[in-house]
């Protein structure tokens, strides 16, 4: 599904990503874990399409196509979704004119009819019951007011609707309470599929106790310096990331 | 010929009193105003001026279908062609009758001329106890090329009494045309009037609005105004509070592209303890347009626990485009609450992205951030056509599908 080769991308000539090579298939989710500042959030900013850091080589191939050669937008629409670390506040629009609107233009996208309103509440009904999601929330402006936790379960909840195939979420655990982070990891699991993926980026284990990945990733200093099953997460947890880069060296 | 040439040629072939002869000699005297007055530093009159126009025409090819076109089809309309009342309703409780002749402040030579020359316009007298049900819709249509028009309308509302206006001015040629509004509104006792002003007209219009409000105790009064069309449209908003208790709310969006030029000056006199005034105005300005924000409060000495509210924030769309914003404070009163903020900035680029990461087109994402930003203005407007009407223009202008409800 997501083949990427041999990417660079950096910032004002400041290369932080420096030849991340990673496949991801179709049922599969993929834990990236590493310290801070070794690239996690440029990695998933640069999938999602971010202008904000600059591709300085290598291929994001999606399905056989180049993600690089298409807008933010164009990705969403094949399927691509990017759960944000810091959601943004957008005063103004309500979480249900928020998402109908992206439903509307990612189905005129892919040249399909409108949605009913009456689907399209009903779908909103079942996936908030999933995430155990308050009526009167629909009607709350764009994560104005929410609380960290009330803003992942709003990106989980946006992913819900969207149905992406290949969903990253980015530290999606941060600012999760416990029991915050049960509902938002018992969502994302209910909502896997033989034909979608996940990338799961995080600092801790503690998220992978309740997502299993089939693989774990550990990314340094803008590099995979090892991929293994999902006990590399816990040696991790147990030994730290100085363990791995001793090894390297 | 210059409009004030045009006016005197005109003025000269008709019949006047004294004191009109007097207010327009005044006017003469004085002039236009220039960009050295300071209540019109920012905006030039020079070019309007300079302009050809015909004082006063009256035409006879009247397409009386277009109504419909430019209506929010309320069930009480007042409809003016060139000037003449073709159509009110009846109102229980309510008189409205055609032009007529009243007193007011004539501070600046804008309203000498109104006052002088004036010969149309609407007169409504709410009796007290009255809630009118349905919003007054008013529109006044103009089908002559090149004209100048005035109107003179006063409003006045009985104690304890509740309506609601919606103004719209439209030339339906496609001319250069200049009109020199002016509505008196008188207020009494623990009255609520919510005033709608549809400034939409077309390309090439132009627009001097002065509206002055007396309020008596306990009684709230609401203008909003929406500018989207017209070349240039200016709007004087006095507020005189003569009561206890009284509130005056300003809600402004202006959504301008091209050329266009939308200035909103306000004045809130707070003469009287305990009384509010609410601004909020939201300006997005597109490729060369240019926008004014003069809002001035003042606060007499004996006027104690006022709070005063004023916004004014601005996105500027545009390398081109300019705003020039200036809240303007007088406070001789001590124990007051007065507030303001001007912002003026861009789209946030975050907000840009995350929408797109979602599937929403940089266009419409602008578009639902734009319309974000001026919503919360609009929302304060009670009549729900109204708003429609304003997130639909806002939607046409930003050239996007905006379907929200």
């Amino acid at each position: 599904m997501l083949k990427i080769k041999n990417l660079k991308a950096g910032v004002e000539g400041n290369q932080i990503l420096k030849g991340i090579n990673l496949e991801v298939n179709a049922g599969e989710i993929h834990a990236i874990m590493g310290p801070n500042g070794s690239g996690k959030s440029t990695l998933s900013a640069a999938i999602a399409g971010s202008e904000e850091y600059e591709i300085e080589g290598g291929v994001i191939s999606f399905e056989g196509e180049n993600l690089l050669d298409l807008d933010p937008e164009e990705r969403a629409h094949k399927g691509v979704f990017l759960s944000f670390q810091y959601p943004v506040e957008i005063p103004g629009i309500s979480v249900s004119n928020f998402i109908k609107t992206c439903i509307s233009e990612k189905r005129k996208a892919q040249e399909l009819g409108p949605m009913a309103t009456s689907d399209l509440l009903k779908m909103m009904r079942e996936k908030m019951e999933l995430l155990n999601i308050k009526a009167g929330y629909l009607s709350r402006n764009m994560n104005e007011g929410f609380s960290g936790g009330e803003k992942k379960r709003n990106e989980i909840f946006q992913m819900a609707m969207l149905e992406p195939k290949l969903a990253i979420l980015d530290e999606t655990d941060s600012g999760l309470d416990i029991d915050a982070l049960r509902i938002v990891a018992n969502g994302v699991n209910k909502l896997r599929r033989k034909d979608n993926a996940t990338i799961v980026i995080t600092h801790y284990q503690r998220l992978l106790d309740y997502i299993v990945p089939d693989f774990v990733h550990v990314l340094y200093d803008g590099k995979i310096i090892k991929s293994g099953g999902k006990e590399l997460a816990l040696e991790l947890e147990k030994k730290g990331y100085d363990w791995i880069t001793k090894e390297i060296k | 010929m210059s409009l004030i040439k045009s006016i005197k040629s005109y003025s000269e072939g008709i019949q006047m009193s004294e004191e009109k002869k007097q207010l327009l000699d005044s006017f003469f005297l004085t002039g236009f105003p220039t960009t050295k007055d300071e209540d019109w530093k920012y905006t030039s009159l020079k070019k309007i001026i300079s302009n050809d126009y015909v004082i006063e025409n009256e035409s006879d090819t009247k397409n009386y279908s277009v109504v419909e076109k430019y209506s929010l089809k309320f069930k009480y309309r007042i409809i003016f062609f060139d000037g003449k009342m073709l159509h009110f309703p009846q109102i229980k409780g309510v008189s409205i009758t055609g032009f007529s002749e009243f007193e007011s402040n004539n501070t600046n030579s804008i309203l000498q001329l109104n006052k002088a020359l004036s010969k149309n316009g609407f007169t409504i007298a709410v009796d007290k106890n009255i809630k009118v049900e349905s919003p007054i819709e008013i529109l006044f249509f103009s089908t002559s090329k090149n004209s100048f028009l005035q109107y003179r309308n006063q409003i006045s509302i009985g104690k304890n009494s509740e309506v609601k206006f919606v103004e719209r001015i439209q030339s339906l040629n496609n001319s250069i045309s200049l009109v020199n509004h002016f509505t008196q509104i008188n207020c009494a006792e623990n009255t609520k009037v919510e005033y709608n002003k549809i400034q939409n007209n077309s390309s090439q219009s132009q627009l001097i609005d002065s509206t002055n409000i007396y309020q008596k105790k306990d009684s709230i009064c609401d203008i909003n105004t929406l500018i989207f069309g017209g070349s240039f449209t200016r709007n004087n908003l006095n507020f005189e509070q003569n009561g206890n208790n009284c509130e005056s709310n300003m809600n402004g969006v202006s959504v301008l592209n091209k050329h266009q030029l939308g200035d909103n000056h306000t004045f809130v006199d707070h003469k009287n303890p305990n009384c509010r005034s609410n601004e909020m105005y939201k300006g997005v300005y597109l490729d060369y347009s240019k926008g004014v924000f003069n809002g001035k409060i003042m606060v007499r000495p004996n006027a104690q626990k006022i709070d005063a509210f004023q916004s004014n924030n601005n996105l500027l769309l545009s390398d081109d485009s300019s705003i020039d914003s200036k809240p303007q404070l007088e406070i001789y009163a001590d124990d007051v609450k007065c507030s303001h903020g001007c912002t003026i900035g861009q789209l946030d680029e975050d907000a840009l992205f995350y929408m797109r990461s979602r599937g929403v087109g940089i266009e419409e994402a602008k578009a639902i951030l734009t319309y974000a930003f001026a919503s919360e203005a609009i929302e304060n407007i009670s009549v729900e056509k109204v708003k429609e009407l304003a997130r639909r223009l806002m939607a046409e202008k930003l050239n996007v599908d905006l379907n929200f409800s």
